[in-house]
């Protein structure tokens, strides 16, 4: 019988199984999610996804219901919320503590019989990956019959890829991984900018996920004006994984909104690369076009995912890469990225927007770019 | 769908040599039979086996093996499917949350559950914590059968588990008499059966037999097919595929308890 390949030890914390089923139920556009567990479980998203509309309550489970179980306090708020807030697609998320007891989230639902769908997750925080918790939130999503078969296979997949990404060059490479804060913004966008007058080429990628696009293509909007400004628009080259026909109805929508303001800003859009869902596939697609058509650019600014990008065909040019991880920071170095710049709270600020917020490194590129 | 049963009852009334003979029994009438130890001690099959011990699924995972249905179903006695849920060391960790684990990785890898004629679930004496409730809540099991002496405590014992199966709304499908030698245990059994609601579906007499088969490994049905012992189990295991009949059990107070020992 094989052994199952041990896998390292990671002592640094990672993103949540429970928080990664939270925004999977965001993206279903379901209304309110009840947590059914300790009243501290994920509360920090909890708050922050009601900035995108989603209501979060809480079972609160106590000691008292560690003991002697959870499930009256399951049925009573569920019978809460559909009173309070009339949803129109209800939530049931899993914790560690309910799981662990062997809360049975479906009793409830019986119990109950809302007239609404319920999509319950049987979720808990020990999963080594986070996408666990995104699969095991569309698997409940196929069963109550809100997406199809086909959407979830694709997701399967691109989650599949997610994880290795991670695993390749991400927050799972390393048995430890220092926080940092990458290199000072001024002196990057300084360098930068003497390319382009130097009328160097340069590939201008978005690679983000999700609605962090929001931010992440604010850094590409500004590469872009200031290449207008300069007079060099000519030598850049613009990707973006903006496809609007691809992916959950939020990413859809989110797509199309980051698309037509950079459209609308005067950003021309050269490639495609695929969807908000899709960037740790995207790269890939990118990797292949520059192969084809740009392999002779002398640099790159790279936002949102850089890590997911292969680097046999960038690894002559200077890279930029702005990421919102204080981790991918020393994994990005070690992968031959030039400059690592970090967008400090990025995804925080990118919940409950329509439009692109301001990123500091734009700002600071656009600032220079004044006096040039 | 496969008749899929659990047996509950008092620790040591033997409710392990009950599900082997039966399982034994209705092998021989040309029935598929997995039986699955949900109880940590992992002795469920072990007559079935002769006398081996296979690993369980608890073993496999601790030592971090990529499990695969061969690892953990075994086959005993005429094609019974064995499987051994096992669990953490003692006072470590959490044996509930360990079966609810086991019973899904099963259900994943493995037909074993679904493409067979009967399921028996050989859980332990004690429902401590709701793990030990998994395979029910997880709607694994669709009949229940308690089994007990005519003592006080195995009836005690009955009586609770009674109520934890009227508090899940599960219904009881027959009491088993499995005799201790206490006097007139059959009457006594008969009647808390009827009280609570259900009925004596057999009377098992105590037998040394039993004991001297187990000592080597074998159920009575392999070891002395002919023995009276060997026809009462027989019987049992008929009367629980014809089974179709189930109420949910009302239990006794204390007191009425402690009457009918007394009869
Ligand atoms: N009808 C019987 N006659 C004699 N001994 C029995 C009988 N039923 C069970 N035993 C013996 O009682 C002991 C405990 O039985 P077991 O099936 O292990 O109980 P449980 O699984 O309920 O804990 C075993 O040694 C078994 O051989
Ligand atoms: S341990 Fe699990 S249940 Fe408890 S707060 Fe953390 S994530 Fe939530
Ligand atoms: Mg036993």
């Amino acid at each position: 019988m094989p052994v199952k390949e041990k896998e390292p030890l990671i002592m640094h914390p990672r993103p949540s199984s429970i928080v990664a089923a939270l925004y999977t139920l965001r993206d279903l556009d379901t209304d309110v999610v009840i947590l059914h567990g300790p009243p501290g479980c994920s509360f920090k998203h909890a708050r922050l996804l009601e900035e995108d509309g989603m209501r979060v309550v809480t079972t609160s489970l106590d000691e008292s219901g560690f003991v002697f179980g959870g499930h009256d306090s399951l049925v009573e708020v569920l019978e809460k919320v559909i009173k309070r807030f009339n949803p129109k697609r209800i939530g049931i998320v899993g914790t560690c503590a309910s799981m662990i007891i062997g809360e049975e989230l479906h009793e409830a639902v019986t119990e109950v019989q809302p007239d609404v769908p319920v999509i319950e997750v049987e979720v808990h925080a020990g999963y080594r990956d986070n996408t666990k918790g995104v699969i095991i939130a569309l698997e409940s999503a196929l069963a109550a019959g809100i997406i199809s078969e086909a959407e979830f296979e694709r997701q399967k997949s691109l989650l599949k890829e997610a994880t290795m990404v991670e695993k390749r060059h991400g927050a799972a490479s390393k048995e430890y991984l220092e926080p940092n804060r990458g290199d000072l913004k001024f002196r990057v966008a300084e360098r930068l900018l003497e390319l382009m007058k130097q009328g160097k080429k340069g590939l201008n990628i978005l690679n983000a996920k999700k609605e962090t696009a929001f931010m992440f293509a604010d850094i590409n909007l500004a590469v872009t004006q200031t290449a207008e400004k300069l007079g060099v628009s000519s030598n850049i080259v613009n990707m973006v994984n903006l496809d609007v026909n691809v992916g959950l109805p939020k990413n859809r929508r989110n797509a199309r909104e980051v698309r037509d303001e950079l459209t609308q800003k005067g950003m021309e859009i050269h490639h495609i690369i695929g969807g908000l869902d899709e960037y740790p596939i995207a790269g890939n697609n990118a990797s292949q076009i520059i192969g084809e058509k740009y392999s002779d650019f002398d640099f790159a600014v790279i936002t949102g995912v850089p890590h997911a990008l292969p680097m046999d065909n960038i690894k002559h040019m200077e890279l930029f890469s702005i990421t919102n991880g204080p981790r991918q920071v020393v994994p990005l170095k070690e992968m031959g990225h030039k400059h690592v710049v970090v967008e400090i709270d990025l995804h925080p600020k990118t919940l409950g927007v329509n439009h692109i917020v301001e990123s500091e490194f734009g700002a600071t590129l656009r600032e220079l770019a004044k006096d040039a | 769908m496969p008749k899929q049963i659990a047996i509950y009852g008092k620790g040591g009334i033997g409710k392990s040599s009950t599900a082997s003979n039966v399982a034994a029994a209705c092998a021989d009438e040309g029935y598929r039979v997995t039986i699955i130890g949900c109880d940590p001690k992992s002795d469920s099959s072990i007559t079935l086996l002769r006398g081996r011990r296979i690993p369980t699924i608890m073993d496999l995972m601790r030592q971090g093996m990529d499990i695969r249905e061969e690892d953990i179903i075994f086959s005993g006695y005429k094609g019974v499917k064995c499987v051994e849920i096992g669990g953490p060391e003692p006072g470590i960790g959490c044996a509930g949350r360990g079966i609810i684990v086991a019973i899904s990785l099963l259900k994943k890898i493995s037909k074993a559950i679904e493409d067979t004629d009967l399921v028996i679930y050989d859980v332990p004496g004690d429902i401590v914590c709701g793990g030990f409730v998994a395979p029910v809540k997880k709607g694994l099991v669709n009949e229940a059968y308690v089994l007990t002496s005519g003592e006080y405590m195995p009836l005690y014992a009955a009586n609770n588990i009674c109520k934890g199966l009227s508090r899940l709304e599960m219904t009881l499908n027959g009491v088993i008499c499995n005799s201790r030698g206490a006097p007139n245990e059959e009457v006594i059994v008969g009647e808390f059966a009827k009280e609570i609601g259900s009925r004596l579906l057999a009377f098992i007499p105590k037998d040394v037999l039993v004991q001297t088969c187990e000592r080597e490994g074998l159920s009575v049905i392999e070891k002395a097919p002919d023995s009276a012992i060997a026809g009462v189990y027989r019987k049992l295991a008929q009367a629980i595929m014809a089974e179709k009949e189930a109420q949910i059990p009302k239990p006794l107070d204390d007191k009425r308890l402690r009457e009918l020992t007394r009869i």
